[in-house]
């Protein structure tokens, strides 16, 4: 429970609209904003039930994929290291790497979530956290409740886990010819992600992407380093440089 | 496939990577004290992830077309660079690739 006071306070600086319709955030609320998670999931997922079947799983080893993981961009690398025969401890810490960013969203969200949810509600309200739970749900002055949070992540979820079981099955139906040219869903996937990052963050964005690139190929072709470990090095050390010329130009401007 | 493992095994330590970062902060409160270099170099993680995961792959899966997979994410950017979503720079780049294989 919050100190009354202190939620008064906090409801008189939200949002008008959420004021009149309701004093709390409520689960119906939060299938509702959850719903354009859904809907931009589904596509993205299916495009991860796609490539599974390129990589050779199974049906149901791709939902659970889906269903264990709830992660975009930590699945389509972790099947992107499984391609290449990665061992297990590469694909650990790169899947942990590329996931970090969970623990500071998740942070965040667990100082603004109603006090008092512990056990097995928090740990599956945790396993729920995703960019884009996060982004709709930190933007409520109210604290977040157990059911509205709830409801949001099981939408999310459920575009999730359906759209990477409806991929697979398209999949299974694509003509020969076009399965080839499937492999190449990941780097489109992976691009498209890098393209819209640029737009909105500029030019850093496409430098420490093109730092990380180069010394990847660098290391896996002229050194013919392991992929995996030569991944968490390229990222690492891309990551660094770009966390110290970013100040260099803020100074500057 | 050069996979030894069943397939089981790579999707479990994926989640199990991803869960405890999940859970982390819920029992932990360091995350808000980090130095702001550290903080700032972790937050660019997701983005220095996306070089490497593009290159050299993009060339080397497509070994008889080495062009293919580079026309394809090229044609998928500028799709994605000029429009919100994923399904259209997905489903160009490989209509683009399936037309070089050809």
């Amino acid at each position: 429970m919050y100190h009354r006071g202190d939620l008064q306070e906090r409801q008189g600086t939200d949002n008008l609209l959420v004021m009149k319709a309701e004093n709390q955030l409520t689960f119906l609320q939060g299938c509702l904003e959850g719903a354009p998670i859904f809907v931009g999931y589904f596509p993205t997922a299916m495009a991860f039930g796609l490539v599974c079947r390129d990589l050779g799983l199974r049906i149901w080893e791709a939902v659970l994929f889906s269903v264990t993981n709830f992660a975009g961009s930590g699945q389509f690398l972790a099947a992107s290291l499984m391609r290449s025969g990665s061992i297990l401890l590469e694909i650990f810490i790169s899947v942990l790497l590329v996931n970090l960013r969970y623990s500071f969203m998740g942070a965040e969200l667990s100082r603004k979530l109603e006090k008092g949810i512990g056990g097995i509600a928090r740990v599956l309200l945790a396993h729920g956290t995703t960019d884009e739970v996060f982004s709709v749900a930190v933007l409520h002055r109210l604290p977040i409740t157990k059911p509205y949070l709830a409801g949001l992540e099981l939408t999310a979820y459920l575009g999730w886990v359906s759209g990477t079981a409806v991929g697979f099955l398209v999949g299974m139906v694509l003509p020969s010819a076009l399965q080839m040219a499937v492999g190449v869903t990941l780097y489109a996937m992976f691009s498209s992600l890098l393209a819209q990052e640029f737009r909105q963050k500029g030019l850093n964005v496409l430098i420490i992407a093109l730092i990380s690139a180069s010394l990847n190929s660098f290391l896996t072709l002229a050194l013919k380093w392991g992929v995996g470990y030569s991944f968490v090095l390229s990222m690492l050390t891309a990551s660094f440089l770009g966390a110290w010329f970013i100040t260099e130009e803020e100074h500057t401007a | 496939m050069n996979t030894q493992l069943p397939f089981i095994i790579p999707i479990l330590v994926s989640a199990l990577a991803t869960f405890l970062v999940r859970i982390l902060p819920y029992y932990v409160t360091f995350l808000d004290r980090l130095p702001p270099f550290l903080s700032r170099s972790l937050r660019l993680l997701p983005i220095a992830a996306l070089g490497p995961l593009i290159f050299p792959g993009v060339i080397l899966d497509f070994p008889n077309r080495w062009y293919a997979g580079l026309v394809a994410v090229m044609v998928s950017s500028l799709i994605a660079y000029r429009r919100n979503g994923m399904i259209i720079p997905i489903l160009s780049s490989i209509l683009v690739t399936y037309l070089l294989l050809l």
